[in-house]
């Protein structure tokens, strides 16, 4: 199949390759919650929620007492799939996952600031068009930083693929399913670090860091949009003040 | 609060250098000052006298914390359950401030007053459903925070006697009740 029209240069979704789908983030969407955020990349629709610094719970999950204790929990919503089936919870893929968005948000958060505590991430993934794992790290940063927790930098995250020789910039399902490489790279644009890089193939040397390159150039766009929804809603809660 | 002075700055963000000191919701990253929460950046020159003449950067964030005990906080906590060796106790208001979550506390027997630490009762101190004021010593092992009432300002400041009316104190050792007459012992505090 080809994903890369070789006339027009466009993706199956008529995108060009090195273009993102359009992003929308929006916080404060959970009620009860300390922190919550709505984001969307395209089609991909992921709602996560922050529960903390609150007191431990599970004294026997507490490593070390200096230390914040970050939960991280991920799940599929029934519905968020073409094919409408139910997903057991707790199966490998999730919990791989959830440990993935877990490490990743735990290299920026300030643990060493909430000693005795444990801050709790749910993440929920209403509508599933790839990429998911990506929408799920940019929806949990969103909701950390609408939930006052210190954060190093905000991390993003964004993935990108390798089809019809072109790279390509955040894959959806389609592109997703081809079989083709897919790299996630997660980024503290400030500071200038990886804090996660996933690859499912094998991709020879030179094309995988034009490939990371890009999914990088992604994530630093992505921090930038996430800025702008966090000022807007320092200034929205400002006039609300008064 | 002075809110309007400074820009709005989200996490990561550079607030100066090294001859900046970080403060409340800023971290010190190696070489630069940085942000750590989303809020306005505000600065505060140094206290008068100090040998660091340096001015610290602290981010105002929007979102109230609840109050959390801290070593040195007086505390008013409700006494839950009281054993031979120690009482344990509620934390419900830390420095005047109510707390969101609850927080459990103890008191032993060592720190129910300053003197004759040895010959304390704990039965003749406290009773469940005092309000007592105490003062955190640690942030104890991992099940409660370690509290203290051994100066005179600290202990009972609020008891029901067992025929359910109010205590009044009579003494430092002594309540007495306002139906019956009733004396009891409790470590009463000397409430100004």
């Amino acid at each position: 199949m080809e994903y890369v029209n070789p006339l027009t240069g466009f993706r199956v979704d008529g995108r060009r390759p090195n273009e993102m789908r359009q992003l929308k983030g929006e916080v404060g969407v959970v009620a009860r919650a300390d922190g919550s955020a709505l984001f969307e990349m395209g089609n991909t629709r992921v709602i996560a929620a922050v529960y903390g610094p609150r007191e431990v719970q599970n004294k026997g999950q507490q490593v070390n007492s200096k230390d914040a204790l970050v939960r991280c929990e991920y799940r599929m919503a029934d519905f968020s799939t073409g094919d409408r089936r139910r997903k057991p919870k707790g199966d490998r893929r999730s919990t791989e996952i959830s440990l993935v968005i877990r490490q990743t948000m735990e290299a920026s958060i300030l643990t060493h600031l909430m000693p005795r505590s444990q801050i709790d991430i749910f993440v929920q993934v209403l509508q599933a068009d790839g990429g998911t794992r990506a929408a799920c790290i940019n929806a949990a940063t969103l909701a950390l930083a609408d939930a006052g927790i210190p954060m190093r930098d905000i991390v993003t995250s964004c993935s990108a693929g390798y089809l019809c020789s072109t790279p390509l910039l955040d894959l959806n399902y389609i592109e997703d399913s081809a079989g083709g490489p897919d790299v996630t790279v997660g980024f503290l644009t400030k500071m200038d670090k990886v804090t996660l890089l996933q690859m499912d193939a094998k991709l020879p040397m030179d094309t995988f860091e034009t490939v990371m390159d890009l999914a990088i150039e992604g994530c630093k766009a992505i921090a930038n949009y996430i800025r702008e929804v966090l000022l807007e809603n320092t200034r929205r809660l400002e006039c609300q003040r008064g | 609060m002075d809110h309007d002075g400074g820009e709005v700055v989200t996490p990561g963000e550079l607030l100066g250098n090294s001859s900046l000191l970080a403060g409340l919701g800023a971290y010190a990253d190696g070489r630069c000052v940085r942000a750590s929460i989303t809020g306005h950046r505000r600065l505060v020159p140094p206290p008068p006298g100090s040998t660091d003449q340096r001015s610290t950067v602290e981010v105002v964030g929007h979102k109230a914390h609840g109050a959390v005990p801290q070593p040195g906080s007086v505390v008013i906590a409700r006494v839950t359950k009281v054993m031979a060796r120690m009482a344990s106790a509620d934390i419900m208001c830390v420095d005047s401030k109510a707390v969101k979550e609850k927080f459990t506390g103890m008191i032993r027997q060592q720190d129910v007053r300053a003197t004759e630490i040895d010959k304390v009762d704990m039965f003749q101190s406290y009773r469940p459903g005092d309000i007592v004021r105490a003062l955190v010593l640690s942030l104890g092992d991992a099940r409660a925070y370690y509290l203290s009432t051994a100066q005179n300002e600290l202990g009972v400041v609020s008891a029901q006697s067992i025929t359910g009316g109010t205590l009044v104190p009579i003494s430092w050792t002594e309540m007495q009740c306002e139906l019956t007459g009733q004396i009891e012992q409790r470590k009463v505090a000397k409430v100004e």
